[in-house]
């Protein structure tokens, strides 16, 4: 039997709860101070609005990039530590491709016509997605079907090896610096909102991916038996379903989906090998924030945290720096407060 | 390699010596069992006697620790669970297993392999209505009740048109209107050459549905027969109840 535990350990789980509970509290006062202040000298709404919106853009890209973690997890039960660095990879093939392969006079197509600019994110993803499709394939094949079923930290352990294997080789082939690609600047004006063209060519892709993996999902026969082998492997396996082709696409699904986001994120900001940590923490906080497992969860939980650091980045001093504390925040507040998630996770078997 | 004697057709499961350990416990011990085509068996024993064991064996989710086993004269041993499936070997669970965040429809619509999806859909919704559960094939598998869920289980595994069919406590826990179905169901398919195997601790069931019985005790056969040579048996009596 177990001993009986220390009252000193409650303790400090009390006090591990206050700090966690705190920190957002204090955020949120600070913040409403901020906005105090800011809203006697703006015209609120519009600012809160305009906040909100490009929140809602930046948490779009979230949704997607956190939906690939989500299914993978979901349907493997690995914690992908490299899915950040997947991310990564995509962006630095967009870099390839936009400023190595396509001829340099090409290049200004994407900075002044629109229309070019999306045809150029559309022809791209039609390269790179199904390149990191059959690369998450192969890691899949190679690195991880041999340990499924086994102790879970391996997994954990081999895609941590995979994501510093990955990180060090792009600083020795790119180097460390932060790379951008010249896209298409200013900003689509809807009313009182400007809603910068980057950032609404990265949402209308986000939306259609989610949508395409929701559909997948819900009326696809893979995608069918991808649900049923998330909700139980042993059964799909019975019922016919090979469980390791299921796994096989599942990883390749996810890495694209990571890559999606790197494409997506190369367009709007800079990027260096090291970026991948950043996006990867946020998306560990989206699925604890919607729930492990759960495709809706992510996209809720991505929009939310977009949203949150949005705020938190505009109206609080000092914003930009505290915006990066959003998602550790989150993370530990959801743990202790509704470990299962705003939307609920799968069941821990 | 083929299964030596085996006429073909005459038996449809022809199971040799198999063996299973989980550490220091045979789970399954040289078990030797033959069922023949079209027939409706079961398999009987005191609790942990191997028989959920043995069918894991049967459907591939455990590696078996010796012995071989022939489906229709063919080898099976070391096939995965879904080529098995796709032979036509399919099963149920003790303890029911389905798809609780699907819907009735999608249950079945995930597990089938050949054949258009308008097919396939077609298939499922007869397969629902062969059990009365036409109606409820859009709600969420969860919400079901346990019998309803025992029902769309069962024509899960008939998805596949499979040849024999392995029913893991089938009456468990089931109500007695539902149970009649499932049994009527059970006739019938037995009636279109199929062969089923039962695992069961209803007695009454056992007794008056099955036409050969097979007892189990620490992973061995003990007895083999009709139902009431099977009732008249000492050794499993004495498995059962202990010594006089």
């Amino acid at each position: 039997m177990a001993e009986r535990t220390p009252g000193w350990v409650y303790a400090v789980y009390l006090a591990l709860a206050l700090a966690g509970a705190g920190l957002p509290l204090a955020l949120a006062w600070e913040g409403f101070v901020g906005w105090l202040a800011q809203a006697r000298s703006m015209t609120s709404l519009a600012v809160t609005l305009q906040v909100l919106a490009s929140g809602i853009l930046q948490g779009g890209l979230y949704a997607v990039i956190a939906m690939g973690l989500t299914m993978i997890f979901g349907v493997m039960r690995i914690i992908n530590v490299a899915h950040g660095e997947f991310l990564m990879v995509g962006a630095y093939m967009a870099f390839v491709f936009f400023m190595m392969l396509l001829p340099e006079e090409l290049h200004s197509l994407f900075t002044s016509n629109l229309g070019m600019a999306i045809l150029g994110v559309g022809v791209f993803l039609l390269i790179c997605l199904p390149l990191m499709f059959l690369f998450g394939m192969g890691v899949q094949r190679l690195l991880l079907n041999p340990v499924v079923g086994g102790p879970e930290l391996t997994p954990l352990l081999i895609t941590f090896g995979l994501s510093l294997i990955l990180i060090n080789t792009f600083i020795s082939v790119f180097s460390s610096d932060f790379r951008a690609i010249p896209y298409m600047s200013g900003a689509l004006v809807v009313g009182n909102l400007a809603l910068g063209y980057p950032q609404v060519i990265s949402v209308a892709v986000s939306a259609a991916v989610t949508g395409g993996v929701f559909g997948f999902l819900k009326f696809s026969r893979l995608g069918k038996a991808v649900r049923a082998t998330a909700q139980n492997a042993d059964v799909a396996m019975v019922c016919g379903v090979n469980v390791e082709r299921i796994y096989l696409y599942t990883f390749g699904f996810g890495t694209a989906l990571a890559a999606t986001g790197g494409v997506l994120i190369s367009i709007q900001l800079a990027f260096s090998p090291e970026i991948g940590g950043i996006y990867i923490l946020r998306s560990f906080a989206i699925i604890i924030l919607g729930g492990r497992g759960n495709y809706l969860g992510a996209l809720a939980g991505g929009i939310l945290l977009g949203v949150i650091e949005g705020f938190i980045s505009f109206f609080v001093s000092q914003g930009s720096q505290l915006q990066e504390l959003a998602a550790y925040t989150l993370l530990v507040f959801m743990l202790l407060v509704r470990p299962q998630g705003l939307l609920g996770g799968i069941a821990d078997e | 390699m083929r299964a030596e004697g085996a006429v073909a057709g005459e038996f449809i499961l022809d199971i040799q010596a198999m063996t299973k350990r989980f550490g220091g416990v045979t789970a399954v011990n040289n078990c030797s069992i033959r069922v023949p085509r079209n027939i409706v068996a079961g398999l009987i024993g005191p609790n942990g006697s191997g028989k959920t064991t043995l069918f894991n064996l049967l459907t591939g989710l455990l590696r078996s620790d010796g012995g071989d086993y022939f489906y229709k004269g063919e080898p099976m041993v070391g096939l995965t669970p879904h080529e098995i499936f796709n032979r036509g070997i399919s099963r149920t669970f003790q303890i029911i297993r389905v798809f609780r965040e699907m819907t009735a429809l999608e249950n079945l619509v995930a597990v089938s392999r050949d054949g258009d999806l308008g097919g396939v859909r077609r298939r499922a919704l007869e397969l629902l209505d062969f059990v009365t559960l036409l109606r409820l094939k859009d709600e969420y598998a969860g919400n079901l009740s346990y019998g309803q869920q025992k029902l769309l289980e069962f024509v899960r595994a008939l998805m596949s048109d499979p040849e024999v069919l392995l029913l893991d406590e089938p009456a468990a826990g089931v109500n007695r209107t539902l149970l009649n179905t499932l049994l009527d169901r059970i006739r019938q398919l037995r009636g279109q050459g199929k062969s089923i195997l039962i695992v069961e601790h209803d007695m009454k069931v056992v007794m008056n549905h099955c036409e050969k019985i097979f007892v189990l005790d620490y992973g061995e056969l003990i007895a083999e027969g009709l139902p009431e040579e099977i009732q008249r048996n000492e050794q499993v009596i004495e498995a059962y109840f202990g010594h006089k």
